[in-house]
This record gives structure tokens, C-alpha cells and sequence, in this order.
């Protein structure tokens, strides 16, 4: 039935004005608003991509064990997590706690200053990444502890809301740390329309970029250009909370290895290595090289939940509140990726993820104060809001931003401050009834 | 674990294009589904099925945690015997829950937490080698690959299973107090999430499923949530647990290799989706999403409940167990995965259009 539908759909010319706002993913859009919303195939493929992708789902699913064994093989020795799901569970967004096996935060560290490609410079003996858990026998290399501190807020009209500021600390150590270090709190993100995003040309992403304001609006937005494993080179960056990752395969290896401690063709060496935990087996790479690229090929291919109730009129006054308080400046509506032929389910496809995919200043609330190439210390990419609306559903109760700290949209919105402190007032001085009629239409998404 | 519903296009946009296309669902109206008979199937998928099995499962693993403690305390072959078999019935209730795996079981990580798999044999035989404490809280804190199903199957069978009484050692006896122990614990949780006398319990977000619940904000989200997890463990089944063994010819990959339990497990899988679509546990059961399906299309529902059986059917044509029948029926593998996947395409398909096209509040 697919199938034929879009055999349909495809064959007729489409003015671009009728195109559906439900169709958040173009073709690859899939109307399911259940808790099964994110992990569904691109709808177009069939055959023996529909096999590579379960493949990869299964490797996405299945806890990897400790080596040797049979079958996912090669967890840790030090490792955040045993599969890639139990952090992104259901496909979606992640849990903030640390150290339990749903926990889906991770810290980043580093030492001030800058490698030879302008990336992080590594802390000796920790890496980039903390590894809070351990296989038998080794010792993880710290434990991660989370405070919130609580604090209430007014909006213009007086209702009130609260927010809350997480500090991490670390504790058991592993070896000491000689001097100051930098530290940013990672939340595992939904793993929709990634491919999508790939498809986007660098030339519109660039586009959008206003790195010195030109335009006076007070908005900036820049591309992040990173090192990028898989191509040996300086690439746009696409993903990551500070768009630090140029493409899904690096953000797909760099996972395994530093997440699981799973080491792959293009990261064959372990996390670990030269610390006390490394393993010294000559297994490496652990995983294979088609399991690696089904898993990635999995990601790639998760397709995109439509909208609901688009013609609402509340949604649609929501809508337009969303363009007044120029939310919808960074966060883009549309995007087209790139003609693609040897990737037709990709090529040409008119997507609502409402992003620019460029990093902001989001001001000194939200800060980590952790340079990562050329995204500030204050600086976060503009996060996609497609499936907004169904993350209490699919990971109830659902968090948002990069470290989790917010637990509705409105508290979301609200931690906005540097560049988008003026859509954030704009929102503020909302009353009731036109807030949540923003909130009516983000949920729509 | 992944369903892949089709891509439903909104038909009132596409209406004029794929009017010579659309998939012709004779028998199906759009008139609203018997409110009330919805509210009945609410109610008896809650009370018929998922309750009373949850209960089961929970009966279940306190019979093997007495059955533990019963080798624990005279450690002789019959009672390994028995604790083996309490294993496969406990087993047998669980399977069949994992036909309808939605709420509390999936929240709450209860399904991890007893079924991960593979188990962690690197680590659960260097912590047995250790002095380690092995009591209930070091137990509830392992890692999932080291507790719950698998872990007391790889303890009480062992591979081949091949194990004796004589072979189970006392640290292994200290552990298998704690892991049955843990997973009773885990049991009961389960069962109190949905016990209707408990507090928040899950069974209240399904009555009043489009009637102020916080999960379900429409009985169709219910009803497509309901026949989404039935397609999901037709997926598990044919294309990830019976699939991966078979295509790499390796029978360590199989789920439940140490008891040559799998055709059993996955045979109850799929009577799982035959209970979650009959709304029936045991012999017993109420009104289900197959009344519904009858009242409107009474053809459909036919072919639904003839692909159920068949598929659960097919899986006597294996004779063997499934660490042999993937080198000795490779033709019966592949018989009852077919079986599977159409019943799989049947669910997401035709059932999927039939709830968005009748079950409309």
C-alpha cells in the first residue's frame, strides 16, 4: 500500500504552496503518535535497505558484554552505557540522572585551550569523555553527581513557574586531576530524521549563518567546523548538542567507543587506552564493519512523526505567536535536502525540523563555558523541534535542552537567554491564553 | 523492538491522487466504532489479560524462588529438576506478556531488568571466581546482563545444559538466592502497576483512555499503541530472534540456548498477540479489539485470527530445538517466519487503517 501511495503521490507535480505542514519528514514522514513514534523505518524503502535497518536496530537494541563472548562483544572496560537504546530509549530523548542503568547524561571534559585541530584538548588519563561505569574487576573512572538548585519565576501577567540549575561534581576518581578543567553535561537527543539533517546542503546551512550580525537583528547563528573522523578532514559540523560532529557515521563510531568502549574499524583503539582500565585483548576492532554501518544505516533511516492537528486554531494562533517572538528565525521551519541520487529516500525532500543547524550564543543560563571548535563557551546548536509534541509520549515525562534540566517546554523556553533573550520576553509577556497557544503549537510538531 | 507502521498519508490532502491507488478496505466504514463496546474492550483488555497474567508471571516466579531455595537447601538433581522446570513455566507467562509491551513494563525498564540478553559470562563468572558479597541489594545493582532469565539459565542449564546438581557451587547457590529473590521482586513491581488498588496504577490510564488519561489522550492512540506492540513482537520474533542464529548457522546466538527453550518462548510470543487481540488469559476472557474488528469487517477479523493460529501453528513443524533446527529445518524456519511476517504486515497494515478509519474518539 505504501508503496503505491507514494509511487502516486511522487508522480504528480506539486506546487511547492500545498505542501503538507504535516509532513514534518517529507516522504519520510510516518503518522504514528504512539510511544513507538521515533523508531519506525523511512516509509519509502523496502527489501533489502528495510533488512540492513533492522539489522542495525537490533545491534541498537541489544546490550553489548564483556569480551570475549559470542555475541556483542567488547563492552568497556570503561563505558556510560551497554547499548545504545538504554540511553536513547525508544529512539527518543534521554533521562538526566547518572549512574543508573536508564541514565542517559554523560560528561564531556577537557583542559582549557585547544588541540591541533582547534577541538578539545583532552585531560590526561580521562580523555574527552567520562566514563562513570566499568566492566568486572575495573574501576570506573569517577562518579557523576547531580544537584538541582530550584528557583521560581514570574511571567508578565504573574503566574508563576520554576527552573531548575543542575551543578555536577565528581567524586571517586580514578587518578587524580593535576589543575582546572571544563566539564559539559551531554543528554542523549532523539535519534529522528538524522539523515535528513545530513542531506541538507552545507551551502543552505551556511546561508543562514550571521556571524557578525549583518543583518542587525541581534541574531548570529554559525557553523561549527569540526574534525571529522570518517573523512580524515575539517567538515561542516551537523550533530551534537554543539554541533561538534560533521556525520552521522563519526557520530555513530565516536558513540560506541566512548559510550560503550567499543571499538570499530575507523576507532579501533579503546577508550581506555593508556589508562589502567585498557584491556591489552588484540580483539580490536570489536565490532564489525557491516554492523557498524547497518547501525548507522539505522539512524540514518528513522523517519520523521507527522503533525497533529494542524489545522487547529489555537495551534495555527500558536503558529503565528512563534513567528512574532522570531523563534522561528533559528528554529526554520523549512529546510530541502540535497539532490541525492544515489539516495533517492533523502534526495530532494522539503522537511519542517525547524532548526538552522547553525550554533547561538543562548546566553550565561545555559552556558558550559567549554569551547568546542568554533562553538563558544556560551554557544548551542539550534536543537530540531519535530516530534516535540510526542516526547511525553514516547519517553514519559520526557526532558528538554542538552542537559535535561528542563522538564516541560515552557521551562524550556524560559532557560533561552544571549541571542534569543528577545523571543524569550516576547513569551514572557504572553498572556495565559497566547502562551499556551504557543505550547498547543509546538506540541503540534 | 522497532514496529514500522506504514505511512498512513493523509488521505483528505492526497485524496485526488491516490484515488486510483488506495488499497481497497471493502467492509470497512467510517462510522464511529460502539462507544460502549470500546469502553468494554478497555475495560477486559485490563482486566482479562494483562492483569491476570502479570499476576501469573508473579505466582510463577515465587514458585522458582521456592524451587531455588529448595535446591538451595538439598541441592539433588530432582530439584534441579523442578527449579528448571519452575524456570520454564515462569518463562511461559512471561513470553506471552511480550505480545502487548507497552506501559509500566517498558517505563519502568522491567523488561530489561528480568530479560536482557546476551548474558555478561565474562563478568558473572569472574564475580562468581571472586569473594564479592552476592546479596539482594549487590544483585538488584548488577548490570542487566548479569541478573534476571538468562542469568539463572546460564547458572542452572548451562551451556548444552549439561549442569548437575553437583556442579552448581556454593557461590553459584549464594547467587541463584539472589537472582530469583531480585526477579520476584521485579515481578511484583510489574503486577503492582497495573493492580488496580494500587495508586497510579497503569490499568486507569487504559479505561479511560480518551476520557482524561494522561497517556492515552484518545482510545485510537490506545487501540494503534495496542496493535503496534502485537506487530513489534512479530518483528522480534521472525526477523530478530529466530533470524540472527539462523542466518550466522550459530546457535550461541540463540536467546535461550541453555535450556533449548526458544521455539517455546517464541511459540508463547506469538499466542501473546493471540491474547492481546482476544482480550483472554487462560482459557478466560471478555470483550476484545476482535469483537470490534467483527462488528465491521467481519472478514478481516477472520483472516487476523487464521494468521495467529497459523503462525503459532507453524511452529510445530520444529521439531528439533532450535540450536539444531537452524543446521535441520532451515525449510520449517522459514515456513514459520513467512507465517509471521504476514501476519506482521496484516497487523500494520490492514488492522492499522481499520482503527484510524473506525475508532475515531
Amino acid at each position: 500500500m505504501v508503496l503505491i501511495l507514494v509511487e502516486c503521490q511522487k508522480a504528480s507535480v506539486f506546487p511547492a504552496s500545498n505542501y503538507n505542514d504535516q509532513l514534518s519528514g517529507g516522504d519520510e514522514t510516518v503518522f504514528d503518535a504512539t510511544q513507538s513514534a521515533f523508531g519506525n523505518i523511512f516509509p519509502t524503502l523496502s527489501g533489502y535497505d528495510e533488512h540492513v535497518h533492522v539489522l542495525g536496530d537490533l545491534v541498537f537494541n541489544q546490550s553489548f558484554v564483556t569480551a570475549p563472548a559470542p555475541i556483542q562483544s567488547g563492552l568497556g572496560p570503561i563505558y556510560n552505557n551497554t547499548s545504545c537504546a538504554n540511553c536513547h530509549h525508544s529512539d527518543g530523548i534521554g533521562i538526566p540522572t547518572a549512574g543508573d542503568r536508564q541514565s542517559s547524561l554523560l560528561l564531556r571534559i577537557s583542559l582549557p585551550g585547544a588541540d591541533a585541530n582547534g577541538g578539545p584538548l583532552p585531560v590526561p588519563g580521562y580523555g574527552l569523555q567520562l566514563q562513570d561505569k566499568a566492566v568486572y574487576g575495573k574501576a570506573p573512572e569517577c562518579s557523576v553527581n547531580i544537584a538541582y538548585n530550584y528557583q521560581t519565576y514570574s511571567f508578565a501577567d504573574g503566574e508563576s513557574y520554576e527552573l531548575r540549575t543542575p551543578t555536577y561534581t565528581l567524586s571517586n576518581l580514578y587518578t587524580p586531576i593535576s589543575g582546572a578543567y571544563l566539564l559539559s553535561p551531554r543528554l542523549a537527543p532523539p535519534m529522528i530524521g538524522l539523515g535528513l539533517l545530513e542531506g541538507v546542503p552545507e551551502s543552505e546551512i551556511i546561508a543562514y549563518a550571521d556571524p557578525n550580525d549583518a543583518n542587525g537583528d541581534g541574531i548570529k547563528g554559525k557553523a561549527n567546523y569540526v574534525w571529522d573522523i570518517a573523512t580524515q578532514s575539517k567538515q561542516l559540523g551537523r550533530f551534537g548538542w554543539k554541533a561538534n560532529t560533521a556525520s552521522i557515521l563519526t557520530q555513530v563510531v565516536t558513540a560506541f567507543n566512548q559510550d560503550m568502549g567499543i571499538t570499530t574499524s575507523l576507532e579501533p583503539v579503546e577508550s581506555s587506552y593508556g589508562q589502567a582500565q585498557y584491556d591489552g585483548l588484540k580483539d580490536d576492532p570489536e565490532l564489525a564493519d557491516s554492523l557498524l554501518h547497518a547501525v548507522k544505516y539505522y539512524a540514518q533511516t528513522l523517519s520523521v512523526p507527522a503533525r497533529r492537528n494542524v489545522t487547529d486554531a489555537t495551534v495555527k494562533r500558536g503558529e503565528q505567536l512563534f513567528m512574532l517572538a522570531k523563534c522561528g528565525t533559528c528554529h526554520r521551519q523549512t529546510l530541502t535536502t540535497a539532490v541525492n541520487v544515489a539516495f533517492p529516500a533523502i534526495s530532494n525532500q522539503i522537511i519542517h525540523p525547524y532548526t538552522d543547524m547553525l550554533v547561538h550564543d543562548m546566553g550565561p543560563g545555559l552556558a558550559d563555558n567549554r569551547p568546542d571548535y568554533l562553538a563558544g563557551p556560551r554557544d548551542w546548536r539550534t536543537a530540531p523541534l519535530w516530534g516535540l509534541g510526542l516526547y511525553a509520549t514516547v519517553n514519559n515525562p520526557g526532558y528538554f535542552l542538552h542537559d535535561g534540566r528542563a522538564r516541560t517546554i515552557t521551562e524550556a523556553i524560559m532557560w533561552h537567554g544571549g541571542e534569543a533573550a528577545a523571543s524569550q520576553a516576547y513569551f514572557s509577556n504572553l498572556s495565559t491564553t497566547d502562551r499556551n497557544a504557543v505550547l498547543a503549537f509546538l506540541n503540534s510538531l | 523492538m522497532k514496529k514500522f507502521i506504514t505511512a498512513l498519508l493523509p488521505v483528505c490532502l492526497f485524496a485526488l491522487i491516490i484515488a486510483g491507488c488506495k488499497k481497497d478496505n471493502a467492509g470497512n466504514t467510517n462510522t464511529t466504532t460502539d462507544a460502549t463496546l470500546e469502553s468494554e474492550v478497555l475495560t477486559d483488555f485490563s482486566n482479562d489479560l494483562v492483569n491476570p497474567n502479570y499476576q501469573d508471571i508473579q505466582a510463577k516466579a515465587n514458585i522458582m524462588l521456592a524451587a531455588s531455595n529448595t535446591f538451595i537447601a538439598s541441592p539433588t538433581d530432582a530439584n534441579l529438576l523442578a527449579f528448571r522446570t519452575a524456570w520454564v513455566n515462569t518463562r511461559t507467562a512471561w513470553e506471552s506478556c511480550e505480545g502487548f509491551l507497552f506501559g509500566p513494563i517498558e517505563d519502568f525498564n522491567y523488561d530489561p531488568d528480568m530479560d536482557d540478553w546476551p548474558v555478561n559470562s565474562v563478568d558473572i563468572d569472574q564475580l562468581l571466581a571472586s569473594g564479592s558479597s552476592l546479596s539482594l541489594s549487590d544483585v538488584d545493582a548488577l548490570p542487566t546482563t548479569q541478573k534476571g532469565f538468562h542469568t539463572i539459565e546460564y547458572i542452572i542449564f548451562g551451556p548444552g545444559s549439561t549442569r548437575k546438581a553437583a556442579d552448581i557451587t556454593a557461590r553459584e547457590k549464594v547467587f541463584l538466592a539472589s537472582l530469583t529473590q531480585s526477579l520476584y521482586n521485579t515481578t511484583t513491581q510489574l503486577r503492582n502497576s497495573w493492580d488496580p488498588s494500587q495508586p497510579n496504577n497503569f490499568t486507569l490510564q487504559v479505561t479511560t483512555a480518551g476520557k482524561g488519561s494522561a497517556t492515552f489522550a484518545t482510545r485510537q492512540k490506545f487501540f494503534l499503541t495496542l496493535v503496534g506492540s502485537m506487530a513489534d513482537i512479530c518483528n522480534e520474533v521472525a526477523n530478530e530472534k529466530m533470524q540472527t542464529p539462523f542466518a550466522t548457522q550459530d546457535s550461541t546466538l540463540d536467546e535461550s540456548s541453555f535450556s533449548h527453550n526458544s521455539v517455546t518462548d517464541f511459540t508463547n510470543n506469538i499466542t501473546g498477540v493471540l491474547h492481546a487481540y482476544l482480550s483472554t488469559y487462560n482459557g478466560a476472557g471478555g470483550h476484545s479489539l476482535s469483537e470490534m474488528v467483527k462488528a465491521k469487517n467481519a472478514s478481516l477479523d477472520i483472516t487476523i485470527q487464521s494468521q495467529i493460529n497459523a503462525a503459532i501453528a507453524s511452529f510445530k513443524g520444529i521439531t528439533e530445538t532450535y540450536e539444531k533446527a537452524i543446521y535441520n529445518q532451515q525449510n520449517q524456519i522459514k515456513t514459520t517466519q513467512a507465517a509471521i511476517r504476514t501476519l506482521k504486515t496484516t497487523l500494520e497494515d490492514d488492522l492499522t487503517t481499520f482503527i484510524t478509519t473506525n475508532i475515531k474518539d
